[in-house]
């Protein structure tokens, strides 16, 4: 039997959102928007999903008078992810 | 991209992954203004304080105070701009703590430096190399780790000349290593 995918992030715009975040320091709302092509609706509530879950930290600031939404990912999202490609490695061996 | 779409198979995935890293990749900043700002200071640095040695003037190293104004200003850009920043990777935080330990080494250096009788040169040129070619690793721009490596030779090359040339060694070491690079930096991004 094969473990479950963490339906956390077995979702394409959470998953795309981790990939970017595993990969930089930061990055601000609009660049996951920009590089993820989607809705800044859409991607704020999944966003949110991964806050609330711990996977990410979302810092609000502003620049100017400009709201600025800075993302993080955190050790729990860096544990989480790598569970997810592990599992995922174990789907494609198959 | 769609807004929910959980029938994802693994190749899916997967590609979700690959593509969004390489997205991430690539953006590390390359920036000229350090170098252009620091390639000019230090440069007039060393030919003032070489003329003032050949005019046999007293203090010729109070053309070093040009410095301080150069500090100031890179601490404003570089808090100006990492307000700006909307992609930090780990590349460019490795990068500003390399240049931020490089600037404590130096300020270290200068304070202690009646201990080596100011015997300052051919070290801090040597220092000036690591980062800068490190620099030019990280970004992938060649003429930056040319630059590094020619400030490495220059350094050798001040280690065996008299003091009072030393200072032009220094001078032809930024020109070499920093303005270079840095104008063909600012050149590439226009």
């Amino acid at each position: 039997m094969f473990k479950e995918l963490d339906p956390l992030l077995h979702s394409q715009l959470r998953l795309a959102v981790m990939s970017i975040l595993i990969s930089v320091e930061s990055a601000e709302f609009t660049v996951l928007k920009e590089k993820t092509n989607s809705t800044a609706g859409n991607l704020s509530v999944q966003l949110d999903k991964l806050s609330e879950a711990g996977y990410i930290t979302i810092d609000k600031s502003f620049k100017g008078k400009k709201p600025l939404t800075t993302c993080k990912v955190t050790n729990k999202g860096i544990n989480a992810f790598e569970e997810y490609v592990n599992t995922l490695k174990e789907y494609i061996k198959k | 991209m769609k807004p929910e779409h959980e029938n994802l198979s693994a190749d899916q995935s997967l590609d979700i992954i690959t593509q969004m890293i390489r997205q991430a990749q690539g953006n590390v900043k390359s920036n000229g203004f350090y170098f252009l700002l620091w390639g000019w200071v230090v440069a007039f640095a060393n030919i003032g304080m070489f003329a003032l040695i050949q005019l046999e003037y007293a203090r010729p190293y109070v053309v070093w105070v040009i410095t301080i104004p150069a500090w100031l200003l890179s601490m404003y850009y570089g808090y100006k701009h990492s307000q700006r920043e909307r992609l930090v990777t780990h590349m460019d935080r490795i990068t500003m703590w390399l240049w931020i330990g490089y600037g404590i080494c130096i300020f270290t250096l200068v304070f202690f430096g009646r201990t080596i009788n100011w015997n300052l040169n051919p070290v801090i040129i040597l220092m000036t190399a690591l980062p800068t070619f490190i620099s030019g690793i990280v970004i992938r721009f060649k003429p930056l780790i040319i630059g590094g490596v020619s400030i490495w030779f220059f350094g050798v090359v001040c280690f065996l000349s008299d003091f009072e040339y030393q200072n032009l060694v220094g001078a032809l070491a930024v020109i070499t290593g920093y303005l270079i690079p840095g104008y063909v930096l600012k050149g590439k991004k226009d």
